[in-house]
Parts: structure tokens; C-alpha cells; sequence
């Protein structure tokens, strides 16, 4: 049972902005993970500030130039019945569609999605681990089957989320209101590595919203998929997962692509070499593979999550052929 | 309190009152073994049921449980100062208040723990408790309550608790006793005989428990007399508990649990959580609700013990068993626990060399408590994936391998003759059903994807031993009440002891009026648990309907005036079996209206004589195993069980596919991981990292096939116990699979696609 | 502090009540009435005096009440309204026990703050019923025996009632997909699919 605090439901951003001002306040969008946060104690709350009023802040809209911004109180299951989602970016809705479950994604946001804390279980436990202001990173020394492989730097957390690989490979920007500014930037720089701060992982201050997630238009020879493995069948985060997006020309050649890998670093986590390297190559079991070592390079497994190198290898090719 | 969970053999049979009346078995009948919807499904999909979760009493006040954060530690400092004066509180209970000193968790000589103890074993270990207005308020205390610790040196490995210098759990250290050695024959001599012998070492996980109902109780007190709604397995075990622990005479004591939801072992004990609900109740004069969080649910009610079993087994080219020997080592927590798991290995299969040693040590964690077929699934996993390594050995097929080995008589009973076996027909027709011939042969690969199917046998251990008493009552309309104190757990008790009712009066089920599980009300009946609850009660309940039946033709003889024989009871009528032709409703026999009810008495018969009532089961699965990603598929599944007379086609039907889903998580995806190199806590004890199966883990396609093998000694309803025996063979039929599709056998349970990969990369390299 | 004995334990064991008949003698609910203030426990005011007034339509009938923010709205439906239909099994959003149906989608109570509820619909268990007979997809449950020890049996009719409402037609792999979120220990899902199944045929 979670102790006491105070609730706003402002009528405007302007008022949350200035609520979220104060110490003391979480914001609550769907308020999945925040409960959960205060029930494990990873955090208190003095205040709740409910955005769940601000209507701006839902619903999926097409621009005439066929780009799409999507609200950020847009729920998971929202997003992965769209039809404008569901034929062109094809990776968030299945990444939308793979998190949690139906319940969850019925009151779970995009941008809850995105800004939502990890899973480690040091963290989410009564451990007053190094995320949380204390001195020890845990997984270090300890069970780490579901931590980092890659980017991990004093903690070694993995990100949880599956909708933020999706977009990151789908080129998505986000914008972000302040109490003096609203901003846009590209989703991959939204995230915070532990390398910069391991206290955070996104650029928000806490008086910031994420208030809108924008897609560019898609190119008609867009293909897009999110590939996800976890331990059981349903409601389960990823012991690994790959976003991928290729344009591909009619002659079978991969023009462009970027290749997101979820569930093996703090961040979502970005594949360059391997993006290039496709550039221009058709998808064949070949290509597949070498696409697959370009993504291990440079691993570094701990003691308990070595699996998680021929399990990217695994699930990139599956997922590359998978768009043949 | 002592975890009195009997040992498998040599119980003495059920006492019975004279004279003992042999009821004919049944033929063909008309209700029993029937798909019928349960008779208090009503109750639980409307939301009415009213389960100790639920019991709302006027002025009630919900306590909640501060508890060890640590593996190992001594309470420090305890100031419940700011707690008290904190909103809504009424009563804080520590070792310090009076009559806290409750003896708990007892070894050879005698208690070894108390209520509160100041040094705590294991991670959630109770140290205080707060009663307040309400729950928030509860936890908001209990979270105010100043609270310091020594953390002391702990151990989480069982391997670990025996190393030299490893931190002691317990005084005298952290063996539990001697190993435990049975033998027969003489294994050397069996391993000289054969013709191939086999090694291996086997791992399973922790399995813990979580019913999906929270523990807890409500205790109200009236005066002296107490008053308690537990979830509960077995009313009258927490009735004889509590009233010991709190010395009461049991007539003081009320234990109410007539909807519950689900134990599978962890609730057939008094908690300490119900002792002190007593307390607080008496405390603030108020009835207390308690009810452990989810979290606690991982930590401090019991769990199936983590087993390292090394099994070696000779075995002639003709497939004759000639030794089989088991070691094991396992860990039942903290505090004395079973851990033992070789019945399996000493009784299933004919051998007449077999030799088991098995060892329980303490660490810091939750003491087990018995889960379904306790050390049944472990042994299994080991046994049944050594059969198989066996058959392969020799070039047996593997079905054919086990079918050579099934005895007709327990070895571990004198050779005791069992009243019917249809393991054999269990693989037969499980084999054909499942189209096994075909999908043994056929290619494996499929691309990425490897499919193999596999097989596992087992038995159930434990016939029951304690006694059982039902009353049918007769109104006066002819609908009737059936009184029984068995806890319905979710296995259709209620329904299935109504259609016994049924079958012998004729009266139908919506007329049939049943209560249970309440220590004032109803009679007594074991705890439901042990895949004993239809074999201890449903022969009762017969009896009891039958002696109605002999009183009701009695009287209706002497008002119709014609002979008891030419009488029968059908369709809620008496008939006339010759001219001239009578039908009387029972609502139009004057006796009945003068005499008002009809009592039928019934107990459970002693056991069959020099026999033994066991079920048996074999369990088929295919997969299909992802050789990039890991992942490992369950395609389908059969089961086919000998547990004797079908009860009730529909519910037995969910019990085996519940056992099955259970086995499912013991084999893919259940285990307590504990942080054993640094706080020795449980990093997953929630829902979402402790895994247990989902909708999506269980395939579509599954069988049921039972094998009736028509026992009429077994008792009078020729039924066998189901419950246990659903999940003992699962996870090793899986396992089976697992290796058929990539020749990659799995020894440690749960096959995760981590391990898989593991296991898969190895392969790759020894390639 | 001198106290009443308000309740009689008599023959009659409140367990093995219907909840109808229990709330009649503990005075609890509010079926069909406006309810100021909690029934059993008082919210307690905190620094600014007052709590949040929230108006929430639960199976049909409006409640108007007081409620601590913190207050989620299964505790608010079991303890302030008396409606323990709906379950808790975890109060993490883990296993949907809880599960209700708010504006017809199905969410987990334990989750949603009471105050987040204000202005909703929300259905329960009980709100699937049709008087005291038991709607299509309560039937169903029956019929195909999709329980056994029923304690999650709540939060998949309502949860089964959501996806019906969405997808009236779902296919096998729909019904399983549309269930993910609903544990079951006993392992009843094979029927609780059948159970949906059925039930769409119901509901027609």
C-alpha cells in the first residue's frame, strides 16, 4: 500500500508544467509504471500530477505531408490498432502491440513508454543501488541473466522499452514542453547512457512533458519491423529485441536502413555499422548474417547474460529475412 | 508449527466405525462421470463468493506484517514509538507483548523459532505486526515502526551450505540430521549385471507456490471463542493448530474456509499470520483482517525445494532394470523441511537394486512447505530423461522400455499388490491418441525450427490415511443437503461429492444443498491436498446417501405397504419394482412430512486389504525448439492418467490441463532466484520476474485421455487421486522433446531460451 | 473503551453468504444510493483539508464520494463499496485479478487511482450480471468450466466481456491474445478459451 500524497489534475499544460515545478511531484499519464515505482519504493511522492486532463495530448493526427505526430497520453493499444501505424510503420505498432499486456496497454501512454524506468530488479528491489543514489551497482557482482551487453558504465541497466526502438528506427523526433520553451528533438538523443548521468535515463527535467512523438512521412518503400524474445509467452519484457526499418528499392536492394536493438543496453541501442553495411545489399541469409555479427561486435556479456550475444544474432536475422 | 506432512508409506489405514458396509461398486452410471458444470459455479463467476479475501466485518481492522529485509540477521533495535501514535493505529504487537512467545518451526528436539524471533533465518522473516483502521494506515505504521538489524553472514546455495566454514543457519549447523538412506538389494552387484550404465546430474529450480489468492485470515473473537475465516486448505488442521498454540479447547475454536483460492500445498498449515490476527483481535477487541501481500507470497509460505539429484541406472540390453541409485541434495529453507524426492526411483519402475541417499540442508530462505507431489516433478525430471537416455543406449524404443520395467505391486510395501495399474494402457493408447509412432519419425528440422515430441511416465505416491465423515440429509421435498468438511480448492470437490448424492438418490444437483469446510457446521474431512480429497470423501459420501436411501425405502415400505425389495428410489420418486405399478413423490410421502429429515451417516473404509490404491500417468509433448532465438514452443500436449472412475468429465478435465500448465512453468519458465554472491534477498519475488505460465504458454492444442482401469477394490466409488499426478510427469516430457528435436538434453530445469541458447552454442561448437 | 458487539456470528457463516445477503447485515454499499463519506473507513484530511470529491459510475449507479488520492479504485470498490467481486492478487498490475472495465476497456483496478476514475464508467463482475441471472459470458464460464478455484474468475469474465465487445468474433489465437492478461495458478486456460469461445456465440 503506497504512502500518502497530495493529487493535482491540472486544466492546462501551463498549470502542470508549474505543479511539476514544485519538489516533490511525479507526473502521472497512465500511471502504470508510476504506481508501480511508489509501491516499490524506487521513489516517493510527495504530489501526483495528473496530465490525463490534457486532451491535446492524445490522438494520432496525418499531416498533408503525410508525417504523423501521435500524442503522447496516446495509449499502447491505441497505437497498435491504428491503421496509419499499422500499414506504415509497421515496427511501432508490433512494438506497441508486444509490451506488457492488453490491460496494460489499454492504460499504459507512448510517452509513459518511453519515459518509464528500468526493470532491473536491483532497482525496482529494496536494494539502494547506484540508480537510486546509492553506492553499489548490483548487477555487477550479482544475478545479471537480464542486464547490459552493451553501453553499460558503472550500471547496467537495459532499457524497456520496445515502442522507443521501434521509432528511433523509424526516424522519430520528439517535442518537448518546459516552463519556457518547447523543443524537438531526434528520439535517440531523449536518451540518457549511464556513461553521462546514472541517475536518469532521458533528458526531461522534471518540470518537462513529452508532450508528442513525430514521425516523417513514410517512404513508399518503407518496411518496418519489431522482433521481440522473451522468457514466456505474454507480458514479459525483452531478453532481446531488433527494430528494423530499410527502404528497399524494387530491384531488392536495401537503399537505407537502421538497425535498433532493445533489451541489450541502457539506451535503445542504435547499430551503425551494421546499417551501413546493408546499404545497398539485397536481404539474403548471407546479408543476414553478417548483419547479425555487425551487431554483437563489441559485446561485452557479464557472467550471467552471455546468451544474449548469439540471441541478438538470432533474433536479427530471423527478423531481417523476416522483411525479405 | 511443525510441518507434519506424512511420509509416503506405511500409514496405518483410516479407523472406520463397525460394522464396515461393503457398498457394491458402480456399473453404468447415470450422473457420475458425467461433463457437469460445477454447483457453486454460480457463486465464483457472478462475484458473490465470498472468500476470506473478501469477509468484511462490521469494525474490522486490517493488520499488516513488518518483516526481515535481510537473508540473515539479528533484530537490533525495535521502537514502535512513532508507529503507535500514527493515524488509525489500534494495536502494535511485537515479541515483547504478552503471550507473543509462541514456539514456531520445530526440529528433533523441539521448537527451534518463535513468533517473532529476533534472529531471522530468512528474508521475510515476521518481526512486528500492525493492526489499523485500515490497510493503508496499516502499512503506513508499519512502515513507521524504528527498526535496526545486525545483517549476519548468510548462505543461499545448498551446494555452499555444506563447504567448510560456511555460515550456519542453524546451531549444529547446516545439515538437517543424517542422510536419509533406503536400499534394497545390492546396487554394486546390479551395475555388474548390466549391460549399459548411465550417469547424470540433474537441477531443479525453486517452484514456489502463489495461489492466486492471497494468504490470510480474519479473526473475530466472541468472549473466549474465536472465530476464524483462513484460507485454507484444511479447516480442521488450523482448527487443531490454533486451538494447541493458543490453548483452547477445539470446541472454542471456529475455522471457516468455504471458497478459497488455491493452494497447491502452501496452505495446509497454520500461519503465523493467522496466530497473530488471533492476537490483535483480542488486542483491540476488534475481529482483524490479515492478508500477506504478493510480495510476501514469494518469501515466507512455502515452496517446492531446489534438488540436485546424481541418478546412475544399469540397465540389460533386453531392457530389464538391474540398479538404480540416487543421490540427492536438497534445500527445504531455513528451518526443518522435506526435501526428499526418490520415490519415484524406488518404486515406478521393477528394479531390485536400488539405493537412495538424500540429504536436506538449511539456508537463508523461506522454509518449503509440501507443493504438489512434493519431490515428485523433481525425481521425474531426472528419472524419466534417464529412461529415455536408456532407450537410446540399448536401441529400446522408449515407450517400450518403460512398459518392460512396470511392476504390478509397490516394492516399497513388501511387495504390496496394487489394486489396479493402467500405467501400461496410459502409454499405449497415450501414444496412439497422440499419433507418437509417426511424429518419432518424422524429420526433425523445419528451417530454424527443431520438432521433436517426447514422453515421461509417473505415479502418485500417497493413498491418504486420515479418516473422512459426510451426513446426506433428506428434506422433506426430497432435496437434500450434503454436509462435508472438505475445502473445495478449485478441483470441483463440491461438485463432484453432489453428484455421488445424485447418483444414489436421484436427487438432481440444483436440489442438492452442499456445505463445507466449516469446523463448527460440517464434519470432519482431511485437508483437500494429497490427490486424496475424492478418494477420502467421495466413498464417505456415498455411504451417508446410501444410508438415506435404506432408511427412506424403509419407511416408505411401511407406509406403501409392500417389502423393502420391491422398492426403489428414482427420479426423486418411489416406484414399485412389481404390480401393481407405484410412483409416490417424495413430497407426497406422509412419513417423510412426520419425520422431517433423513440422516445419512458415512466414513471412509480402511484401505483395501494387503492391496494399495495408486494413480498412474504418462505424459506426451511436442515442441518445437527455435535454434536462433532460443525459444522453446510447446505444440501440443496429452495427457492420459489412470485415476480410476471418471468423477466428473469436466472438471477432471481442467484439473489434468491445470497440472499440465503447472508442470509447464516447472520445466519452461518458474524459479526463485535468490542474490547469492551479495544480500542472499530473492531478486524476483513479484509476478513479472518470477514467471509462471500465461495464456500464451500453454498450447491450444491438448488432450485429456483418461484410462479407466474399472478398480473395484480401491474404494467404493473406484476413483483415484488426480491432482498431483497431472503435473509429476510434465516438465520431463518436455525435456524428452526438447532433446528428440536437437539431440540437446536438458538437465537443468527450467529450459529458459536463455539456456537454450547456452546449450545450443555448445552444441554448435562441438560440432 | 466500552464496544458494542454489532455483529452476531451466528449459524449462518458471513463466508458462506452470498455478498447480497452479507451487505444486508453489515450496513455497507451504496446499490443505487448517493453516498457521501466511506462505509468503513474514514479518509483521513490531509494538509489542505480537504480530499478529492470524485464522481464515479460504477455498474450503472453513480457514487459520489470523498477518497484519498492514494485510494486505487479496486480498494475503493471492495472496501468503501462493498463490491469484492473483483479480486486483488497482486496490487502491481501483474496478474488481472483486478480487472475491470472502464469506458468498456479493460484496465486493472489496482493500477488506476480512485481520482483517475472520476467521471468514468467503470463495469465489474457484478455489473455483468442480469439481476441475479448470470449474463452471456458468465454463462459461458459455467458451461465450459472455465475455472476451478474461481479467484481469478472475476477478471476474466470482465476481461473476456472487454475483448468480446471489441472483437465479437474473436478467432482461438484472438481469445488467447485478448486473455494474456490474466493469470491463472490453477491452470484453467484451455477452458477459459473454450469458455470465450462459447461465449461469443452467446452474446448474440
Amino acid at each position: 500500500m503506497i504512502p500518502k500524497f497530495d493529487y493535482e489534475r491540472p486544466a492546462s499544460m501551463r498549470q502542470a508544467i508549474k505543479q511539476l515545478t514544485l519538489p516533490g511531484t511525479r507526473l502521472h499519464a497512465g500511471g502504470t509504471d508510476l504506481l508501480g515505482c511508489l509501491r516499490d519504493g524506487v521513489f516517493g511522492a510527495e504530489k501526483v500530477v495528473s496530465i490525463g486532463g490534457l486532451s491535446e495530448l492524445r490522438g494520432i493526427k496525418r499531416a498533408s505531408d503525410g508525417s504523423v505526430t501521435i500524442g503522447a497520453l496516446t495509449t499502447l493499444a491505441q497505437l497498435a490498432a491504428d491503421p496509419i501505424i499499422l500499414r506504415h510503420y509497421t515496427a511501432l505498432a508490433q512494438g506497441a502491440l508486444s509490451a506488457a499486456s492488453p490491460q496494460l496497454r489499454n492504460q499504459g501512454t507512448l510517452g509513459g513508454n518511453l519515459c518509464q524506468r528500468p526493470r532491473c530488479w536491483y532497482f525496482r528491489g529494496d536494494f539502494h543501488c547506484l540508480r537510486k543514489g546509492g553506492g553499489v551497482c548490483y548487477a555487477v557482482g550479482g544475478q545479471n541473466q537480464y542486464h547490459c551487453i552493451f553501453g553499460g558504465d558503472a550500471c547496467y541497466i537495459v532499457h524497456p522499452s520496445d515502442t522507443a526502438p521501434a521509432l528511433i528506427a523509424l526516424g522519430a523526433r520528439v517535442r518537448i514542453e518546459g516552463p519556457s520553451n518547447s523543443k524537438t528533438i531526434p528520439l535517440e538523443s531523449f536518451f540518457v547512457p549511464p556513461s553521462k548521468d546514472v541517475t536518469r535515463e532521458h533528458v526531461l527535467a522534471p518540470n518537462e512533458i513529452l508532450t508528442e512523438v513525430l514521425l516523417p512521412a513514410p517512404a513508399p518503400n518503407q518496411r518496418s519491423s519489431y522482433r521481440k524474445v522473451r522468457a514466456r509467452g505474454a507480458w514479459d519484457f525483452a531478453l532481446a529485441g531488433v527494430a528494423l526499418c530499410m527502404h528497399v528499392r524494387d530491384t531488392g536492394e536495401i537503399e537505407r536502413a537502421r538497425v535498433v536493438l532493445s533489451g541489450v543496453a541502457p539506451t535503445p541501442w542504435r547499430v551503425p555499422d551494421a546499417e551501413t553495411a546493408l546499404a545497398g545489399k539485397l536481404i539474403s541469409e548471407e546479408t543476414a548474417k553478417l548483419t547479425a555479427e555487425l551487431c554483437v561486435k563489441g559485446a561485452q556479456p557479464m557472467e550471467y547474460n552471455g546468451y544474449k550475444v548469439n540471441l541478438v544474432r538470432g533474433v536479427v536475422e530471423e527478423a531481417l529475412l523476416g522483411l525479405r | 508449527m511443525r510441518n507434519d506432512y506424512p511420509n509416503y508409506v506405511g500409514q496405518d489405514a483410516p479407523a472406520t466405525k463397525r460394522p464396515i458396509t461393503k457398498l457394491p461398486p458402480w456399473g453404468e452410471t447415470s450422473v457420475v462421470g458425467k461433463r457437469l458444470a460445477r454447483v457453486d459455479a454460480y457463486d465464483r463467476v457472478s462475484g458473490s463468493a465470498v472468500y476470506t479475501s473478501d469477509v468484511i466485518l462490521p469494525d474490522m481492522l486490517y493488520a499488516a506484517i513488518l518483516r526481515c529485509p535481510h537473508a540473515h540477521a539479528k533484530l537490533k533495535r525495535l521502537n514502535i514509538t512513532k508507529a503507535k501514535s500514527m493515524p488509525g493505529v489500534r494495536a502494535i504487537m511485537t515479541d515483547a507483548s504478552p503471550g507473543a512467545n509462541i514456539p514456531w518451526f520445530f526440529g528433533e528436539k523441539g521448537a527451534l523459532s518463535r513468533l517473532f524471533d529476533p534472529h531471522c533465518r530468512y528474508e521475510g522473516d515476521e518481526v512486528a505486526a500492525v493492526a489499523a483502521e485500515s490497510p493503508y494506515e496499516a502499512w503506513d505504521a508499519a512502515r513507521a515502526i524504528d527498526v535496526e538489524y545486525d545483517i549476519l553472514p548468510f548462505v543461499s546455495d545448498a551446494e555452499e551450505a555444506l563447504e567448510q566454514g560456511a555460515p550456519a543457519v542453524q546451531e549444529g549447523g547446516n545439515r538437517e540430521g543424517e542422510p536419509y538412506v533406503r536400499e534394497r538389494g545390492d546396487v554394486a552387484k546390479g551395475f555388474a549385471e548390466a549391460d549399459a550404465v548411465l550417469e547424470e546430474t540433474y537441477r531443479t529450480s525453486c517452484q514456489i507456490h502463489t495461489p492466486m489468492e492471497l494468504h490470510g485470515s480474519v479473526a473475530q473473537w466472541d468472549g473466549g471463542r474465536l472465530t476464524v475465516w483462513d484460507s485454507t486448505q484444511g479447516v480442521f488442521d488450523i482448527q487443531r493448530s490454533l486451538a494447541q498454540t493458543l490453548n483452547l479447547p477445539l470446541s472454542s475454536v471456529r475455522v471457516i474456509s468455504r471458497y478459497m483460492g488455491g493452494g497447491f500445498g502452501s496452505k495446509l498449515e497454520l500461519g503465523k499470520y493467522t496466530v497473530i490476527a488471533a492476537f490483535l483481535a483480542k488486542m483491540t477487541a476488534q475481529p482483524v483482517k490479515i492478508m500477506l501481500t504478493r510480495e510476501n507470497s514469494f518469501l515466507c509460505v512455502g515452496n517446492r525445494p531446489p534438488n540436485t539429484i546424481k541418478l546412475k541406472a544399469g540397465v540389460k540390453n533386453d531392457g530389464t532394470l538391474t540398479a538404480l541409485h540416487l543421490i540427492s541434495l536438497g534445500t527445504g529453507g531455513a528451518y526443518p523441511a522435506d526435501s526428499s524426492v526418490s520415490y519415484l526411483v524406488r518404486d515406478l519402475y521393477l528394479c531390485p537394486n536400488v539405493r537412495t541417499e538424500e540429504t536436506n540442508v538449511f539456508i537463508n530462505a523461506g522454509t518449503a512447505r509440501p507443493m504438489r507431489a512434493p519431490g515428485f516433478p523433481q525425481c521425474a525430471w531426472a528419472l524419466e530423461q534417464m529412461m529415455d537416455a536408456l532407450a537410446e543406449k540399448i536401441r529400446m524404443e522408449p515407450i517400450e522400455l518403460r512398459i518392460k520395467n512396470i511392476p504390478s505391486y509397490s516394492q516399497v510395501r513388501n511387495n504390496r499388490p496394487y489394486t489396479s495399474i493402467g500405467l501400461k494402457d496410459c502409454l499405449v493408447e497415450g501414444a496412439k491418441t497422440f499419433g507418437w509412432k509417426r511424429a518419432r519419425e518424422q524429420p526433425r528440422q523445419d528451417g530454424t525450427i527443431r520438432r521433436g515430441v517426447g514422453v515421461a511416465a509417473a505415479m502418485w505416491g500417497w493413498e491418504g490415511e486420515p479418516v473422512s465423515t459426510a451426513i446426506v440429509k433428506l428434506f422433506p421435498d426430497g432435496s437434500a443437503n450434503l454436509n462435508i468438511g472438505a475445502s473445495d480448492i478449485g478441483t470441483g470437490t463440491k461438485t463432484v461429492m453432489a453428484m455421488v448424492v445424485a447418483e444414489e438418490l436421484g436427487v438432481p444437483l440444483e436440489k442438492i444443498q452442499v456445505e463445507n469446510a466449516d469446523t463448527a457446521t460440517t464434519q470432519y474431512a482431511p485437508a483437500s491436498g494429497g490427490s486424496q480429497t475424492v478418494v477420502a470423501n467421495a466413498p464417505a459420501v456415498r455411504k451417508a446417501a446410501v444410508e438415506v436411501r435404506t432408511q427412506l425405502l424403509e419407511l416408505a415400505s411401511d407406509e406403501l405397504k409392500r417389502p423393502v425389495a420391491e422398492l426403489t428410489l428414482k427420479d426423486g420418486m418411489i416406484q414399485t419394482l412389481s404390480e401393481p405399478i407405484r410412483k409416490v413423490p417424495l413430497s407426497e410421502l406422509k412419513i417423510l412430512g412426520r419425520v422431517q429429515t433423513i440422516v445419512g451417516v458415512g466414513h471412509r473404509d480402511p484401505h483395501p486389504e494387503g492391496k494399495i490404491a495408486l494413480p498412474f500417468v504418462a505424459h506426451f509433448a511436442e515442441v518445437e525448439v527455435n535454434t536462433k532465438t532460443g525459444e522453446v514452443r510447446i505444440a501440443r500436449f496429452l495427457a492420459a492418467h489412470d485415476s480410476g472412475r471418471v468423477m466428473n468429465r469436466l472438471t477432471y478435465e481442467n484439473q489434468v490441463f491445470g497440472g499440465v500448465t503447472m508442470g509447464i512453468g516447472f520445466a519452461a519458465t518458474e524459479g526463485r532466484i535468490l542474490d547469492g554472491q551479495q544480500t542472499g534477498k530473492m531478486v524476483n519475488a513479484n509476478w513479472h520476474d518470477y514467471k509462471i505460465p500465461t495464456a500464451m504458454d500453454v498450447p491450444l492444442d491438448e488432450t485429456c485421455l483418461p484410462i479407466d482401469p474399472h478398480d473395484t477394490e480401491c474404494n467404493n466409488t473406484g476413483s483415484k487421486g488426480l491432482g498431483e499426478p497431472a503435473t509429476i510427469p510434465t516438465a520431463a516430457a518436455i525435456a524428452n522433446a526438447v532433446y528428440h528435436a536437437t539431440g540437446i538434453r536438458v538437465t537443468h530445469a527450467p529450459i529458459s531460451p536463455m539456456q537454450m541458447l547456452a546449450l545450443l552454442a555448445e552444441q554448435g561448437e562441438r560440432r | 473503551m466500552e464496544k458494542e458487539k454489532k455483529n452476531e456470528v451466528t449459524s449462518e457463516s458471513p463466508a458462506g453468504m452470498s455478498r447480497r445477503e452479507f451487505l444486508g447485515t453489515v450496513g455497507a454499499g451504496a446499490i443505487g444510493a448517493t453516498m457521501i463519506g466511506p462505509a468503513t473507513a474514514t479518509a483521513r484530511e490531509d494538509s489542505s483539508g480537504e480530499l478529492p470529491l470524485v464522481s464515479i459510475t460504477v455498474n450503472g449507479w453513480v457514487h459520489r464520494m470523498r477518497v484519498e488520492p492514494r485510494w486505487t479504485l479496486l480498494y475503493v470498490l471492495r472496501d468503501q463499496l462493498g463490491l469484492t467481486g473483483t479480486k486483488p492478487g497482486c496490487e502491481r498490475g501483474e496478474c488481472g485479478a483486478c480487472t475491470v472495465l472502464i469506458d468498456g476497456e479493460p484496465r486493472y483496478s489496482c493500477l488506476t487511482l480512485a481520482v483517475e476514475a472520476d467521471g468514468r464508467r467503470v463495469t465489474t463482475v457484478e455489473g455483468l450480471m442480469d439481476g441475479e441471472q448470470l449474463g452471456p459470458v458468465q454463462q459461458a464460464f459455467v458451461g465450459e468450466d472455465g475455472l476451478q478455484c474461481g479467484y481469478c474468475t472475476s477478471g476474466q469474465v470482465v476481461a473476456a466481456e472487454g475483448l468480446l465487445r471489441r472483437n465479437p468474433n474473436p478467432t482461438m489465437e484472438e481469445i488467447r491474445m485478448g486473455m494474456s492478461g490474466n493469470l491463472c495458478r490453477c491452470g484453467a486456460y484451455d477452458h477459459i478459451f473454450k469458455s470465450v469461445h462459447r461465449a461469443a456465440k452467446l452474446r448474440k
